[in-house]
C-alpha cells in the first residue's frame, strides 16, 4: 500500500462511526460566531447528558449559518439528519429530550437527510441554502476540524496525490486554463502567480497564506480556518509541489484565535502524519509550514506589508517592485495568496476543470464565499457561483430585517466603495461589474445598509479607520486621510463647509500618489457617495440637519410624554441630564451625550428630534458643541 | 536590580527557540505579551539580543500594532467593535455609555486599574452586534441600556 492508502484506510475507520452512528451523534458548531451565541456551553451540556442519555457529541465547525447560532445536527442510527439552531446551553436538556425522542420542532431550521418531517423544511429547499454551492464548504459543519481523519476519509490529501502526478508546468496549465483568481479581491490570476515562482532563480522559496482578513465584516478566511483547515493547507502542499516551495508562513490575524489554534492543530497532525516535512507522503515534496500570529494591523494584509511584518515586525506596505516572487520573506521569493485562493485550487482539482467550470458567468466560473451583516435579516457565510445577483443573495439571507428598504451596500471592505440600493440590487458578484461605478467588489464581506443609517456617520467611521490604519509613510495617505476626517466630523456636525466637496474632490486626486493601494483607495467609499448622496450631505451643510437623525450633534433628545417609563429614563441617563421642571421631565441638551439609553428604555415618550429646525449661524453651534464636550468630560 | 536580572532570565528562557532571521519578532512579542499580559520595558532589550536586532527595531515594532500593550493591563479588559454592523446598530451609543460611566476612553485604564477601554475590530460575529468583548468574551447585542447594566456588573466584579 502507498503511503496515501494506509492513512486512508486508518482515516476511514475513524470517520466509519461518524457516518453511520450506532447510538445519536449530536454534532455541535464550535466557531468564533457560535461561542459568541453560547455554544461553548451547549457542547458541555450536551456531552454531559449525552453520558447519561446514550448520545454522543462531536464538535464541527462552522456551518455558515450564524443567524441560528448554536447550531447542532444530530444524526441518528437509521440515517435521519437534522440541523436545529438556538440551541442554547440553557436549553440543551430539553433540547436533548425532544431530539432523541423525535424532532425537536421549537429548535428544528431543515432536515439534512432522511425522511421529510411534517412541519420542518428540507434543509436544502431553504432560499439560504437554495442559491448555494458548496464547493468550497463541503466539509463547514460536517468534520471536525480538529482532527484530520475525518478530513482524509473524505478523500483529503487525494487531490495532492492526484496532481503531483502531473508535472509541475502541466498542473500550473491546469490552474491557468481556469478562471481562478485570487479571491482575496486582487483576482489576479493564480496559475500565473504561481509561474512567477516557479521560474524565480532564488532558493528556497517560500509561500505565504493571507489570513489577516482585516475588512471590518468580512469573515469567510475564518469560516475556511475553523472548519476545513486542512483545505487550505491542501492547496498550500499542491501550491509547493508546483513551485518549489520549501516553506509556508500563514499569517493569521491577531482577532482570529481559534482559528489560529486550529490551523496550527491541523499542521502538528499533518506533520505527524507524514504529510508535512521532510517527503510529503512519500512523493519527494519537502514543505513545512508554520502560523505568525498578527497583531491588529490593516496595512498587514497588502502582500508587501504582511511580508514586512514577517520580516521586519513593522508592517510599512513597500513599493513594487520588486516583487514578492522576486523578494519576498527572508528577502526570498514568495508567492502570497490568500486563504480562500489557496481553498479553491483543492476545489478545483478535486472536481476537475468541467465541474468547477459548470457554474459561475463567463469571465469568472466557479464559486465565491460572502458573508453577509449588518441590517440584513440573517447574516452569516454563503458560498455562492460567481455572478450571482445582489439581489438574489440579499433575498436568500432574508432581505433586509424588520421589513425596511436597502439603502446601500458596503462591500469588500473601507477600500472597495459603498452603493446605494438602486445600483447594487442588480450587480453580479464578479469584480467587472464594480470597476465601472469606481468599486471593487473585495474578498467577500458585503455589510447590508438600511434606510436609518447616515452617510455621513458611516464615512466619518471609515474615514477614522483608514487614518488609524494608514502606516504613514506617504504623506497622501496620512495627511489625506487626517482631513478627511476632519471635513466628515465638521460636516457630521453641521459645520460643513462650502467648498468642502471639492476639497474631497482634490483630496481623492492626492491620493493617488500614494504607494500603496491602502492609500491609492482611501477615497472610495467617499467618491460613491458623493456621487450617490450629494443631498444628504446637502442637508447636513446647508440645513445643519441629518435626515436618518444619526449625527449626534444635529439632533436632541425629547421628552414628549411623561409616562411611568420617563423615571427609569431618567435614571439610566449618565449624565444626569434629566431634571424635573413643574413635574415634568425635561433633557438639558447641553448634557446629554445621546447615548440613547433614555429612548432604548422609555421608547414612547422620547423623540430624536432636529437639533436645529432653522439653519442657525455657526457660532452657536460651535458654543453649543464646546458646552457639551465640557458636559461629557466633566 | 536583582528583579531586572530574573525578569531577564526569564523573558530569556520564554524566547529560547526564537531565532534571528527567522520571521520570529511577533511571535516573540506575543510569547512575552502573553507571559505578562502587556510588553515591559526590559523586554525589549531581550528580545533586540535573542534576535539580533537593534532595540529600535524590535520598539518600533511592537508600538506598529494596536493590539500588543506597552503598559499593564486592567483585569478587565472591555474591547470595544468599531465596525460596520455595530455601528449600523447603535455602537456609538454604546460607547457614550461606556466612556460616561467608566470616566475613561479608548487605551486608558480606571484608575484603579481594574477596568479598561479598547478601541477593536469586527471579528465576525457581527450576529451579535452592537457588542463588546469582556477579557476576549462577546458580549452583545446590546443596547446602550443594556450597556449601564453591564458596566454595573462588571464594577461590582472587579
Ligand atoms: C490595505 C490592504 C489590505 C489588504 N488586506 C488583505 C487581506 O486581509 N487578506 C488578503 O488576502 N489580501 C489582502 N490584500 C491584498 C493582498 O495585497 C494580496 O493581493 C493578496 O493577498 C493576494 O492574494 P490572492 O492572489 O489570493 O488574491 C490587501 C491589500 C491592501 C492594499
Ligand atoms: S461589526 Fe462589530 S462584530 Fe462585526
Amino acid at each position: 500500500m502507498s503511503a496515501y492508502e494506509d492513512l486512508r484506510a486508518a482515516a476511514d475507520a475513524v470517520w466509519a462511526p461518524i457516518a453511520r452512528p450506532q447510538r445519536p451523534l449530536f454534532v455541535v458548531s464550535l466557531n468564533t460566531s457560535s461561542i459568541a451565541g453560547g455554544a461553548t456551553h451547549t457542547f458541555d451540556a450536551l456531552r454531559k447528558l449525552g453520558e447519561g442519555a446514550g448520545f454522543d457529541v462531536m464538535l464541527t465547525g462552522d456551518t455558515g449559518i450564524a443567524w441560528a447560532e448554536p447550531v447542532v445536527q444530530v444524526q441518528k442510527p437509521d440515517g435521519q439528519r437534522i440541523l436545529y439552531g438556538h440551541v442554547t446551553g440553557d436549553r440543551a436538556d430539553a433540547f436533548a429530550q425532544a431530539a432523541l425522542a423525535g424532532v425537536a420542532a421549537d429548535f428544528a431550521v431543515g432536515v439534512v437527510a432522511g425522511p421529510p418531517v411534517a412541519g420542518v423544511p428540507m434543509l436544502a429547499d431553504l432560499p439560504w441554502m437554495k442559491i448555494q454551492v458548496r464547493w468550497m464548504m463541503e466539509h463547514c459543519g460536517v468534520i471536525d476540524p480538529e482532527n484530520i481523519d475525518h478530513y482524509i476519509a473524505l478523500d483529503g490529501y487525494k487531490t495532492f496525490e492526484e496532481a503531483r502526478a502531473m508535472e509541475r508546468d502541466q498542473l500550473i496549465e491546469v490552474i491557468k486554463g481556469s478562471t481562478l483568481r485570487g479571491h482575496s479581491g486582487s483576482f489576479f490570476s493564480t496559475g500565473t502567480k504561481w509561474g512567477f515562482l516557479k521560474d524565480a532563480k532564488a532558493e528556497p522559496k517560500y509561500l505565504v497564506c493571507n489570513a489577516d482578513e482585516g475588512d471590518p465584516g468580512a469573515w469567510v478566511n475564518r469560516v475556511v480556518m475553523e472548519s476545513d483547515p486542512h483545505r487550505l493547507l491542501e492547496g498550500m502542499l499542491i501550491g509547493a509541489y508546483a513551485t518549489g516551495a520549501a516553506y509556508g508562513w500563514i499569517y493569521i490575524r491577531d482577532e482570529y484565535p481559534l482559528a489560529i489554534e486550529r490551523v496550527r492543530t491541523a499542521i502538528d497532525q499533518a506533520r505527524a502524519r507524514g504529510i508535512l516535512g521532510e517527503d510529503a507522503l512519500g512523493s519527494g515534496v519537502r514543505f513545512d509550514a508554520e502560523v505568525v500570529r498578527g497583531a491588529g494591523s490593516y496595512v498587514c494584509g497588502d502582500e508587501t506589508g504582511l511580508i514586512a511584518s514577517v520580516n521586519d515586525g513593522r508592517g510599512m506596505p513597500k513599493i513594487k517592485p520588486p516583487f514578492p516572487a522576486q523578494s519576498g520573506v527572508l528577502d526570498r521569493p514568495t508567492n502570497v495568496n490568500n486563504v480562500e485562493t489557496y481553498a479553491d485550487v483543492t476545489t478545483l482539482l478535486k472536481l476537475g476543470a468541467a465541474t468547477y467550470s459548470s457554474v459561475g458567468s463567463e469571465a469568472n466560473r466557479g464559486t465565491k464565499m460572502f458573508t453577509v451583516s449588518g441590517d440584513v435579516a440573517r447574516g452569516g457565510c454563503l458560498e455562492v457561483p460567481f455572478g450571482t445577483k445582489v439581489r438574489d443573495l440579499l433575498a436568500a439571507a432574508g432581505g433586509i430585517a424588520h421589513g425596511r428598504a436597502l439603502k446601500a451596500m458596503q462591500q469588500g471592505g473601507p477600500l472597495s466603495g459603498m452603493l446605494p440600493a438602486e445600483v447594487a440590487l442588480d450587480l453580479p458578484l464578479e469584480p467587472e461589474p464594480f470597476r465601472p461605478l469606481g468599486a471593487g467588489m473585495g474578498g467577500g464581506g458585503i455589510v447590508f445598509v438600511d434606510d436609518r443609517a447616515c452617510v455621513v456617520d458611516l464615512n466619518l467611521m471609515f474615514a477614522h479607520f483608514l487614518e488609524d490604519e494608514s502606516c504613514a509613510r506617504c504623506t497622501t495617505c496620512r495627511i489625506g486621510n487626517q482631513r478627511m476626517v476632519e471635513i466628515f466630523a465638521r460636516t457630521s456636525r453641521g459645520e460643513g463647509e462650502a467648498n468642502d466637496p471639492d476639497r474631497l474632490q482634490s483630496l481623492a486626486a492626492s491620493f493617488q500618489n500614494s504607494n500603496c493601494f491602502h492609500g491609492q483607495l482611501s477615497p472610495t467609499i467617499m467618491n460613491n457617495t458623493m456621487q450617490h448622496f450629494r443631498a444628504e450631505y446637502g442637508a447636513h451643510v446647508l440645513e445643519h440637519r441629518c435626515p436618518a437623525k444619526v449625527c449626534a450633534p444635529l439632533v436632541r433628545y425629547r421628552v414628549i410624554d411623561q409616562g411611568r417609563a420617563v423615571d427609569d429614563a431618567a435614571k439610566i441617563c449618565p449624565v444626569e441630564a434629566f431634571e424635573k421642571h413643574g413635574g415634568k421631565w425635561q433633557i438639558d441638551d447641553v448634557r446629554c451625550i445621546r447615548c440613547n439609553a433614555c429612548k432604548d428604555v422609555a421608547p414612547d415618550d422620547i423623540v430624536i428630534e432636529d437639533r436645529y429646525v432653522d439653519a442657525i449661524p455657526l457660532r452657536m453651534i460651535e458654543s453649543a458643541e464646546v458646552a457639551r464636550a465640557g458636559g461629557v468630560r466633566a | 536590580m536583582t528583579v531586572d536580572n530574573e525578569a531577564t532570565l526569564e523573558i530569556q528562557h520564554l524566547l529560547r527557540d526564537f531565532r534571528p532571521q527567522d520571521g520570529d519578532l511577533l511571535g516573540a512579542l506575543h510569547a512575552v505579551q502573553h507571559r505578562y499580559g502587556y510588553i515591559p520595558r526590559i523586554a525589549f532589550r531581550v528580545v533586540a539580543r535573542q534576535l539580533r536586532l537593534s532595540e529600535a527595531k524590535v520598539y518600533g515594532a511592537a508600538t506598529f500594532y494596536s493590539e500588543f500593550r506597552l503598559t499593564p493591563s486592567p483585569a478587565t479588559l472591555v474591547g470595544w467593535c468599531s465596525g460596520p454592523a455595530c455601528r449600523l446598530k447603535g455602537s456609538e451609543g454604546v460607547r457614550r455609555m461606556l466612556e460616561s460611566r467608566l470616566g475613561i476612553t479608548f487605551g486608558e485604564n480606571t484608575g484603579d486599574n481594574k477596568l479598561g477601554l479598547h478601541f477593536a475590530q469586527c471579528n465576525g460575529t457581527c450576529e451579535y452586534a452592537p457588542q463588546v468583548w469582556v477579557n476576549g468574551e462577546v458580549v452583545g447585542p446590546l443596547t446602550a441600556a443594556s450597556t449601564s447594566d453591564l458596566v454595573q456588573k462588571l464594577k461590582d466584579e472587579a
